[in-house]
């Protein structure tokens, strides 16, 4: 079993503010932002030491939750720091974004951090839609096929135009070209039938998140199956598994935790915005309809004592087919980080060294 | 739209047309216009030459192409009709303006193509891989190729796409090579 750390740059603002997204920048506090960044290498360090295999950075806009607008700058800013760590960019956003630029930038950075990159692309949280005027309506389309523009990018040698629905560039010629050939280990990420058939007929990996385990184990089965049908079986490093864990000495402790975390929307639209996306915004999981807005935080699969959490990932191995986990050991937004560092030492001493052979 | 048959040399060749304007000759199958092709006859005469499925000669399109008055054309093939349409360009190269390959096969010789004068496009549907390497070949061998993958598509791409399939087709052949320059404005509100 790899294990990966999600790190969202803890913005640690001096004073509250606002949960509405998108969060009004005129509370932004640029010393906050530079320390956060900073503190970010170094909580890094300490995760590269305690044995991590990943680190993985998203995109997520107008809020302090994840100070991670561009996840190629953090990605760049880590790999220039850091020696040892694989950098997952969990990733960008693919329905608003210029596909090609996406597929430079990528070959740069795995070229710049000399392969240690995995990728993923993704359509996005609803709200996303919102941050650069798409229509909700289509972003699955443009993912899918931004994605596939991403892979010709790189790896056609010839230049070449490419006549989409949503795109269409005349000349694609892409320098450089990724450092890991044909290029870097590449996820479609969600839950979707969509993302599943994708992943499959593209022979990428799968990432699922959030979800019970029964539940992704739903999306990783049509994902498998839709390999098979496509002639290949993936690896369960093929499988990511992005979830929140809570690790405290008992499961009492752990449970205290928990309760005392707000039950807040990670990114909390105006009521009538939000209805009005989740309207549009047409989402599955395994071709089964799932609503396209979380009411409340997001669920908390992996919650106990070491002894409780080693079992529970254990279950996750077996029933989703994971074999890389992608932690969140502390919810973003937080503005106490102390527990962060608690969760980080607890998780490496005593849980990690258990699940390695998984 | 007008039909009717033409005696060549290379024998009888029957043939659809509609549109006004430059002259396209499309190599495929007769019968009704396809979408794609009445799209392109908005902005074309387009003349399909119904081209069975062991080609026709190059005469017989030439002398075709003569009947009906054509001095100088635009040519579209496709799969079945790739190795006639470059018999045809390599055979008159004064007379072909430029050249479409829609998911070509069968291409021939490199010589051939590396002393091809003519602007050519090459299409691949993102979903027919097969025709990938020779259309690759070709934009690297022809000197003035350029190679577009239109998404979403098979083999039988101006029926999969016929929209996306008559834009770059008819953008490629009023300006050859300078159609990378994009012509449509992205301003909203002046």
């Amino acid at each position: 079993m790899k294990v990966s750390f999600f790190e969202t740059v803890r913005y640690v603002p001096p004073a509250a503010v606002p949960s509405e997204w998108p969060v009004a920048s005129g509370t932004y506090d640029r010393e906050a932002g530079a320390r956060a960044y900073e503190a970010m290498i170094e909580r890094l360090r300490s995760v590269e030491q305690l044995g991590f295999d990943w680190v993985s950075v998203s995109e997520h806009h107008y809020s302090p939750r994840i100070l991670s607008p561009s996840p190629m700058l953090a990605a760049a800013f880590i790999a220039a720091r850091l020696t040892r760590l694989t950098i997952a960019l969990l990733g960008p956003i693919v329905a608003h974004s210029n596909p090609v630029r996406v597929a430079e930038e990528l070959a740069m950075l795995d070229t710049l951090a000399r392969g240690r990159l995995v990728v993923g692309l993704l359509r996005g949280t609803a709200n996303e839609a919102l941050t650069y005027d798409l229509n909700p309506q289509e972003s699955r389309d443009r993912t899918d096929e931004g994605m596939e523009l991403v892979l010709k990018a790189w790896t056609e040698p010839t230049p070449f135009g490419w006549q989409g629905r949503h795109f269409q560039y005349r000349q694609v010629s892409i320098w450089p070209r990724p450092w890991q050939q044909p290029h870097p280990p590449t996820y479609a990420l969600g839950t979707s039938r969509e993302a599943c058939e994708f992943a499959a007929r593209h022979r990428l990996g799968c990432g699922v998140s959030y979800g019970p385990f029964e539940v992704m184990a739903k999306a990783t089965r049509l994902y498998r199956e839709a390999c098979a049908r496509h002639g290949w079986q993936p690896t369960p490093e093929q499988i990511i598994y992005r979830a929140n864990m809570i690790v405290a000495d008992t499961d009492e402790d752990a449970h205290a935790i928990l309760r005392a975390q707000p039950n807040r929307a990670p990114f909390a639209m105006r009521p009538g915005v939000r209805d009005a996306v989740a309207e549009l915004d047409s989402r599955n999981i395994a071709g089964e309809k799932r609503a396209a807005i979380t009411p409340g935080a997001l669920p908390t699969t992996f919650i106990g004592s070491p002894d409780t959490v080693v079992e529970q990932v254990r279950r996750a191995r077996e029933v989703i087919g994971a074999g890389v986990l992608d932690l969140s050991l502390h919810p973003p937004g937080s503005r106490d980080l102390e527990p962060l560092t608690r969760a980080l030492d607890l998780f490496a001493t005593k849980v990690l060294p258990r699940i390695r052979d998984l | 739209m007008s039909e009717g048959w033409l005696e060549t040399n290379g024998g009888r060749v029957r043939y659809v047309e509609a549109g006004d304007g430059p002259a396209l000759v499309h190599l495929a199958a007769g019968g009704a216009l396809t979408t794609a092709q009445a799209l392109l006859g908005r902005r074309f005469r387009v003349v399909v030459l119904d081209t069975p499925a062991r080609g026709l000669a190059p005469s017989a399109v030439l002398g075709a192409v003569a009947a009906l008055g054509l001095e100088r054309f635009s040519l579209v093939a496709g799969a079945t009709t790739t190795r006639t349409a470059l018999d045809v360009a390599v055979a008159a190269p004064e007379r072909v303006l430029g050249l479409v390959l829609e998911s070509p096969t069968s291409i021939g010789a490199d010589a051939d193509l590396a002393a091809l004068g003519t602007a050519t496009l090459l299409l691949c549907g993102t979903l027919d891989e097969e025709t990938t390497p020779a259309a690759r070949r070709c934009a690297t061998l022809i000197p003035n190729a350029h190679l577009v993958f239109v998404y979403a598509a098979g083999r039988t791409i101006a029926l999969d796409r016929p929209e996306a399939f008559a834009e770059v087709v008819g953008d490629f052949l009023e300006r050859h090579e300078a159609f990378v320059i994009r012509r449509s404005t992205t301003l909203i509100h002046p």
